[in-house]
């Protein structure tokens, strides 16, 4: 089995020890991994700020680097969702045949991670450890935007040593939003706020998620305030074994 | 209308501009309508019986009296309604069956009363069109039998009588029934209420805050 | 900027100040962000019952979706003929191309009335177009007859929801306002105090003032009938009581046939209280001899809405049937309340359709008054993607931002017009990584994190601290890591 992992330019960037977890995680699972090293960023950002035509760009870009990839993992669902909500739209708008022909041959290739386990792989036990408390942050694209459904509580399920909490609201918005979170920062400060205080609630040790976009946010109140918990993406967790387990978390 | 003729056309001549290219041509419209999907549940699936029954939880639901009655013991159920209910002044519809003025009660009878005299009875009687038990809701088209719509809405206590045969599950099964709809329809599915005071559901605003239902059991 | 608390909120969008910072008094007011999260959990608990009971809810939303489309799709022809309907029926169908002249019209109709007050249902579209203000300059006086109308009418206060519009209020607060103004001393809070106060207060006014005005829930083509959906009664009241009805109509209210009803009837309830029907609701066609108002107006209003019907994506906005299910469930209305949004239709469906009735030449903070969790487009009953639509509206704003010089001072612009150019190559991105991670590096404390930042990055730093910058990137370990160990050899 082979792929192609799409980083995502903050995880690049902010967060590359969740990238090194995807690659030690899905290796362990036999994959061929491969990075096309040309990559940058799906324009999810432009795109939700109003920035179409910048997106365009970016969207044009991602759709021919992967053109000949057997399959594309990417380790967060709202760059997932912006393949999947926002290009056929964006191709549309382009007008590119050879374009959007690329692009209809994409995206049925495009797997968020616990999508990739689940439906492509059909594991549910990827041999993780992780002995700790730990609770589960449903992000909003993983949620409604591609619809994840059962399948991180069937990958959770697996993890031996680890004590799930449930987190109550669980539907209900950290606050991030992308740009949201300053352009109308007071908004965001005050969900997060409200969001802190259920996940604080769990007295766990860890929140994780599948979108380190929302644990950027959370991790950051979570630090500001000495909150005495700490976050940590799903993949972090389902790489982590007896023998290697996961690199000291933020 | 002619006051506002330029408007009208302003505003139609911006419409068929936005929607030129979406609009269907008039001769196609009706398919067109037609051809709208609706998955949704048309047809109840509940036997006679249990549809009554479940007539009756929702109606309780919402603190309404129902008594069950049949065709021949009505009088006699409506009777015993007005007299349990304490009043004795009722106003009722002008087409209401002569039987259902039952003896021992002032009846004013709707041909024409003013608002001062509706308000001087203490409660009304009527018929209904029709019942929904899904949702308990009690239809009325305003015709003889039922009264004008302020006769049912100003005094406190309103009795009801509807006949089990009124009754359907679905409230697309009383649309399905209903292909002529008249000038009139007030669908009611409770006393009146409100909750915009911090959520907390007050009963019985403006409207009848008492209502009782004679369900008559008219199959046969 | 001190937010000023107490001020009455502006529900001019015209005048109203950007949400960024119309929120700031609210959220710094706990007892209205206690009122207003109440409230809404409240209706959304209920909703979520009613709709985990309805086995063909969804079926119910794609045909709501369908019909309403459809409807506004032939649009011209369902007016027209609900105009044919109604006038044959003893109506007459009054066509206003914006807010002034559905004014002008209706204090027309009242000046023929000699009517110097009138008892009002509640209706939004007639907050759109500020028309009590307008009444009152005219020498008329307008009586709100529902519970929470007259509660801010009474309080002189702005309503904060579409369908609960003083949620934000709680019932010591309404006690303060029913004692002052009706002069009732001695008056508990209790909520069923307050509403018989409230029940005899209208009494009168019921009996006596012979004009009514109404909106309107839903117009049928087929009938020229109107409908009304409510709880109280006190729309009843005014629906048969009065001489004269005038029913003020934004003109996408129109259903094809009666009929649909069947379906809309199923979703508002359960959307907007979380009944499975609510207490009362009257439909009537025209003028019908010996019941009801002898004269009977309706008053179709455009104000914007047929721009919106042009535009392909944003042209949903309109199927809106008005049941404030998205900002129950908004976890932004939640934090806010309604007033933020200055509009008279706030949270989601106002974040889209304020803006547009403006024409986008006002409110156009509002698109970005989301962080597009998407709550809204699940809950809405006819399937109204509010997020695709606050997309589209966001490109429209930031083009119109594009032919502003301002945009160089805006640092967010800026910032993402330089990443984009960054992002277009490899080499730009891993240049801009470098070059960050050695100007953070300036704000990173000893135990790695950034406590705070200038300009945008301040809008961060304000309630969160930020990881300082790994000193590899990813792509770069993936490099440096070489082929995968144990792959040599195949």
């Amino acid at each position: 089995m082979r792929a192609s992992l799409f980083i995502t330019c903050y995880n690049d960037t902010l967060y590359p020890e969740t990238g090194r977890a995807v690659v030690q995680l899905l290796e362990r699972l036999g994959v061929e991994l491969d990075f096309h090293p040309k990559q940058t960023c799906c324009g999810q950002m432009h795109a939700n700020t109003g920035f179409r035509g910048e997106a365009f760009s970016q969207a044009k870009r991602l759709v021919r680097l992967y053109r000949d990839a057997e399959t594309v993992v990417i380790p967060s669902s709202s760059c997932v969702a912006m393949i999947r909500d926002q290009y056929p739209g964006l191709m549309d708008e382009l007008g590119n045949d050879s374009l959007r022909k690329d692009f209809a041959a994409l995206l049925p290739r495009v797997y968020e991670l616990s999508e990739f386990l689940i439906d492509r792989l059909g594991v549910e036990d990827v041999g993780a450890y992780f002995p700790h408390r730990v609770t589960y942050h449903a992000s909003c694209h993983g949620l409604r935007g591609i619809n994840l459904g059962e399948r991180p509580w069937r990958l959770m399920a697996k993890v031996r040593g680890m004590e799930l909490i449930s987190l109550p609201n669980l539907d209900r918005c950290c606050g991030f939003g992308g740009t949201f979170s300053v352009k109308n920062a007071e908004v965001s400060s005050a969900m997060l706020a409200v969001k802190l205080q259920d996940v604080v609630s769990t007295g766990a040790e860890y929140c994780t998620a599948l979108d380190n976009s929302c644990l950027m946010h959370l991790g950051g109140a979570m630090h500001r305030q000495y909150a005495g918990m700490k976050t940590i993406h799903l993949a972090q967790i389902l790489a982590s074994t007896e023998a290697s387990p996961a690199e000291a978390a933020a | 209308m002619s006051v506002s003729a330029p408007a009208r056309q302003r505003i139609l001549g911006s419409i068929r501009a936005a929607t030129r290219s979406v609009a269907t041509e008039s001769a196609r419209l009706a398919d067109a309508y037609a051809a709208l999907p609706r998955p949704y549940l048309r047809r109840g699936r509940l036997s006679t019986e249990a549809r009554i029954e479940l007539m009756i939880e929702r109606l309780r639901e919402y603190d309404a009296e129902v008594v069950e009655s049949t065709p021949a013991e009505l009088p006699a159920a409506i009777s015993a309604q007005l007299a349990a209910s304490g009043k004795r002044i009722f106003a009722a519809p002008q087409g209401l069956p002569a039987e259902w003025l039952v003896p021992g009660f002032e009846w004013k009878i709707d041909s024409g009363l003013s608002t001062a005299e509706i308000e001087m009875a203490e409660g009304v009687v009527t018929a209904a069109s029709a019942g929904v038990a899904d949702s308990g809701t009690i239809v009325l088209h305003h015709s003889g039998a039922e009264g004008r719509r302020v006769l049912s809405l100003l005094p406190d206590w309103h009795l009801l009588v509807l006949r089990a045969s009124q009754v359907v599950e679905t409230l697309p099964e009383y649309f399905d029934r209903c292909q002529h709809p008249p000038a009139l329809i007030t669908w009611i599915s409770g006393p009146s209420a409100t909750a915009d005071i911090e959520m907390t559901r007050i009963k019985g605003v403006h409207g009848p805050r008492f209502l009782h239902v004679i369900l008559v059991r008219d199959e046969n | 900027m001190r937010p000023v608390a107490s001020e009455r909120p502006v529900l001019d969008p015209a005048l109203a100040p950007p949400f960024p910072q119309a929120v700031l008094p609210v959220l710094r007011n706990p007892q209205l962000r206690k009122n207003v999260a109440h409230a809404i959990d409240v209706i959304q608990a209920k909703r979520a019952r009613l709709v985990a009971e309805k086995t063909d809810w969804q079926e119910l939303r794609s045909a709501a979706s369908a019909i309403r489309m459809h409807a506004l799709e032939n649009l011209g022809f369902y007016l027209e003929l609900f105009e044919a309907r109604c006038t044959a029926a003893g109506g007459t169908v009054h066509w206003a191309s914006d807010a002034a002249e559905a004014r002008r019209i209706i204090i027309e109709i009242l000046r023929q009335e000699n009517a110097s007050e009138v008892i009002k249902i509640k209706t939004m579209t007639a907050g759109e177009i500020q028309l009590n203000p307008f009444l009152e300059a005219n020498g008329v006086s307008a009586f709100e007859t529902d519970l929470a109308e007259i509660i801010l009418q009474l309080g002189e206060q702005e309503p904060s929801h579409i369908v609960v519009p003083a949620l934000h209020i709680n019932r010591s607060q309404v006690r303060e306002i029913f004692a002052r103004r009706m002069g009732l001393k001695d008056l508990s809070d209790d909520p069923k105090e307050l509403t018989n106060a409230a029940r005899a207060y209208l009494r009168r006014k019921f009996l006596t003032i012979p004009t009514a005005i109404s909106g309107a829930n839903f117009l049928i083509a087929e009938t020229g009938g109107v409908a009304i959906v409510e709880s109280e009664g006190n729309g009843r009241m005014c629906l048969t009581l009065p001489q004269t009805m005038i029913t003020l109509a934004g003109i996408e209210k129109v259903l094809p046939r009666f009929q649909d009803l069947e379906v809309m009837l199923q979703l508002l309830a359960r959307s907007a209280t979380g009944e499975r029907m609510n207490p009362y609701t009257s439909l009537w066609t025209g003028v019908v001899p010996g019941d009801g108002p002898q004269r009977f107006h309706v008053v179709l209003l455009d104000n914007g809405r047929s721009s919106i019907l042009a535009k392909t994506k944003e042209r949903q906005t309109l199927k809106c049937i008005r049941c404030a299910a998205c900002m129950n469930n908004c976890p932004v209305y939640r934090q806010t309340g309604g007033h933020a949004y200055g509009s008279v239709y706030p949270g989601p469906i106002g974040a889209i359709l304020t803006p547009q009735l403006m024409r986008m030449h006002h409110a156009q903070s509002l698109p970005f008054a989301s962080s597009l969790c998407g709550a809204c487009y699940e809950v809405c009953p006819v399937k109204i993607n509010i997020p695709e639509v606050l997309l589209e509206l966001r490109a429209h704003v930031v083009n119109q931002e594009r032919g502003r010089l301002s945009r160089f001072l805006d640092p967010l612009y800026l910032g993402l017009r330089i990443a984009s150019f960054l992002f277009a190559n490899a080499w730009s991105f891993h240049a801009a990584q470098f070059f960050g991670r050695i100007g953070l590096g300036l704000f990173t404390r000893n135990d790695g994190w950034i406590h705070a930042l200038p300009s945008v990055g301040g809008k961060w730093t304000q309630t969160r601290d930020l990881r300082g910058l790994p000193p590899q990137t990813f792509h770069a370990w993936w490099a440096a890591r070489g082929p995968r160990p144990g792959t040599e050899a195949k």
